[in-house]
């Protein structure tokens, strides 16, 4: 049974006068993984920044259509955008924490939203999006430190554990491992298979490999345009398009 | 094969011009640096030479008559055969030093005394205007260990004097340091303010756009400029005191707002842009962004370039010439709205003076200058270090 989380209707956005996006028209679907890919440039990473409204902070871009959540558009006058992204975290193709400690990387969200007191409420909270980023037991001795003192990976799971801890309904994924080593990347897709029992994940990813591993939905985009969208293993398997199987059977792109 | 031998020999030929073009280069920066280093030595070495004598400062041992005649003339506090050789100055003070201290009264004291220039000039062999009546007496003063050079406190806790042995540099320095507290409570808060919403609020459109390049054309303007706008908005029109530290503060924080500005938003644009987006992405806000993460993270180079540009205010003249602090201003200012000068305004009046003594005294305040400038810059060298290793 799948409950639609996020649904985009007829979504169009102009950088300046140049168009991102054709119109596109998606369900994603609730606590589960629903991957992004394509060929650079086709527009998966604007529109996953669709989601938290982070495109607001490009003074040149426009945007027509509709996004829901929970049957809510997020583009409506109404909705406050610090609020929206409490609802709608984001983890961002370079790790990147605070130069501060790990605690306070993960603490400085629920302190400006008042979710958590200082003292053993945080402590707790720290330590549950810590252990649910599973990251708990490589840093328990050292929260002290700073955050920019872990290796890459590490530091993208302090990112994720970050975001967790304002606990949202969605997680945006934009390229999380695209910096890391295929270790290091094993344990984030590790990690995101058990996030998805709480979260909501959208992941753009560059490997399509990745997509298929972890994903349970996949939408192909190209050239703004969605090419395709459905079941992961259906799209892999038995691709309807011809561009998709150009795509996933490394033809282009 | 024999094209491959050519080619070699091409690329080793080629190497070796190339090798010669950089020793060339090396070179002239070496050259460079050396004239410079050169240069800086020179000036040092010439300025502490002159300067150091100033700390020195002859004085005598005569005997001082305290009584109701000399309160009345304070000439008649010594002896006749004195009065050529001894400060003026000095004795002037001497019917109010009376006053204040009435157990002294009807008692002859032996006491140092500051000497006249001219005097204080002979012992240190410099030009002076002493006759040879009174180089004598000096000469037999001397052999008896009535006169000496002692350290001049005088330079140090006096202000200016038309009598060079008394004149010190306690008021300009002091208006100095009213000035620098005035230029840095306006320019720095108002200076970080524009840079913060240029860099991180304002829209980019036409109007930014013609802020920005008017505040960068505003950090080349010459100084004296700012001067004028200091006399035209703060004396004429706002009504504040003329030659005070305060017109001089405001005047100066006009001249150092661009550069402020100039460096705050270099220092801004230097943190990374991840940081802001992690902050967006977690639902802070912006002001929240630029308070807690941005800001703090360009703190390290605003502070530099705030301090240089403190630095620079201090040294400057010109603007303050047309608000009137480039005066004869013995007192100490004890508030904001004083009249004041400042130390490059006392180094420019002391080196126009004909008097020798003041020669001295000019480099020696040349030097209380270069050391407070020299120290503003490692505050800034070592604020910067500091905030850099915090995190």
């Amino acid at each position: 049974m799948n409950t639609t989380k996020i649904n985009i209707q007829d979504l169009k956005l102009w950088y300046g006068k140049e168009q991102a996006l054709h119109g596109i028209n998606l369900a994603v679907a609730e606590k589960k993984i629903t991957a992004f890919i394509g060929p650079s440039g086709c527009g998966k990473s604007t529109l996953l920044r669709c989601m938290n409204r982070m495109n607001d902070h490009i003074s040149s871009c426009r945007i027509e259509g509709e996004v829901t959540l929970d049957n809510k558009n997020i583009y409506a006058p109404d909705v406050d955008v610090v609020q929206l992204r409490t609802h709608v975290g984001m983890v961002f193709q370079k790790p990147n924490p605070f130069p501060k400690s790990i605690y306070e990387n993960i603490a400085y969200a629920p302190s400006i939203h008042g979710i958590a007191k200082k003292g053993v409420e945080m402590d707790e909270l720290v330590e549950t999006a810590l252990k649910k980023a599973s990251l708990w037991a490589e840093v328990k001795d050292k929260l002290h430190q700073p955050g920019t003192a872990l290796s890459g990976g590490q530091q993208q799971r302090l990112c994720i554990a970050r975001t967790i801890a304002i606990k949202p309904d969605v997680i945006l994924m934009d390229e999380p491992c695209s910096a890391l080593d295929p270790i290091a990347s094993a344990k984030i897709e590790e990690l995101m298979d058990e996030l998805k029992s709480e979260f909501t994940i959208i992941i753009v990813t560059h490997s399509m490999q990745q997509a298929a591993r972890v994903s349970d939905n996949t939408a192909f985009f190209y050239m703004g345009n969605l090419v395709e969208f459905g079941e992961t293993s259906s799209l892999f398997s038995q691709p309807q398009q011809q561009q998709t199987e150009d795509y996933i059977t490394g033809r282009f792109g | 094969m024999s094209k491959q031998v050519s080619d070699n020999m091409q690329i080793n030929k080629r190497l070796r011009k190339r090798y010669r073009r950089e020793k060339a280069f090396k070179g002239s920066a070496i050259l460079a640096l050396t004239l410079a280093a050169v240069f800086l030595v020179f000036f040092f070495y010439n300025i502490i030479n002159q300067g150091y004598s100033a700390l020195a400062q002859a004085q005598i041992l005569v005997e001082v008559h305290y009584n109701e005649a000399s309160q009345k003339s304070y000439r008649k506090a010594i002896d006749k055969s004195y009065r050529k050789i001894v400060s003026r100055g000095w004795l002037r003070t001497l019917p109010l030093y009376m006053e204040d201290h009435p157990e002294v009264m009807n008692t002859t004291r032996h006491e140092w005394v500051v000497a006249t220039a001219d005097v204080d000039q002979y012992l240190k062999n410099k030009p002076n205007r002493l006759k040879d009546k009174q180089k004598r007496q000096i000469d037999k003063l001397q052999e008896e260990g009535k006169v000496q050079l002692n350290f001049n406190t005088n330079f140090f806790t006096n202000g200016d004097s038309k009598m060079a042995e008394l004149a010190g540099i306690k008021s300009a320095l002091v208006g100095s340091i009213y000035v620098l507290i005035v230029t840095l409570l306006v320019a720095l808060p108002i200076g970080v303010m524009t840079a913060v919403y240029l860099e991180e609020f304002a829209p980019d459109n036409r109007l930014t756009q013609i802020i920005e390049v008017n505040i960068n054309n505003l950090a080349a303007i010459p100084s004296i400029l700012f001067g004028l706008l200091g006399l035209a908005i703060f004396i004429n029109f706002f009504g504040v005191p003329r030659s005070s530290s305060l017109v001089g503060g405001l005047t100066l924080a006009l001249m150092t707002l661009p550069v402020i500005i100039i460096t705050t938003r270099a220092a801004l644009r230097a943190v990374p842009h991840t940081i802001r987006e992690a902050a967006y992405g977690l639902g802070a806000s912006r002001w929240q962004t630029v308070w807690h993460h941005t800001l703090p993270l360009a703190l390290p180079g605003i502070l530099t370039g705030s301090i240089i540009g403190l630095a620079q205010a201090m040294g400057e003249t010109a603007p303050l010439l047309i608000i009137g602090m480039m005066a004869y201003i013995p007192d100490t200012p004890s508030g904001f709205t004083e009249v004041a000068t400042v130390l490059p305004a006392q180094i420019f009046t002391w080196a126009g003076e004909s008097i020798r003594a003041y020669e001295e005294r000019t480099a020696a305040a040349i030097l209380v200058l270069l050391s407070l400038l020299l120290s503003m810059n490692s505050l800034a060298v070592w604020l910067r270090k500091r905030f850099e290793t915090r995190w």
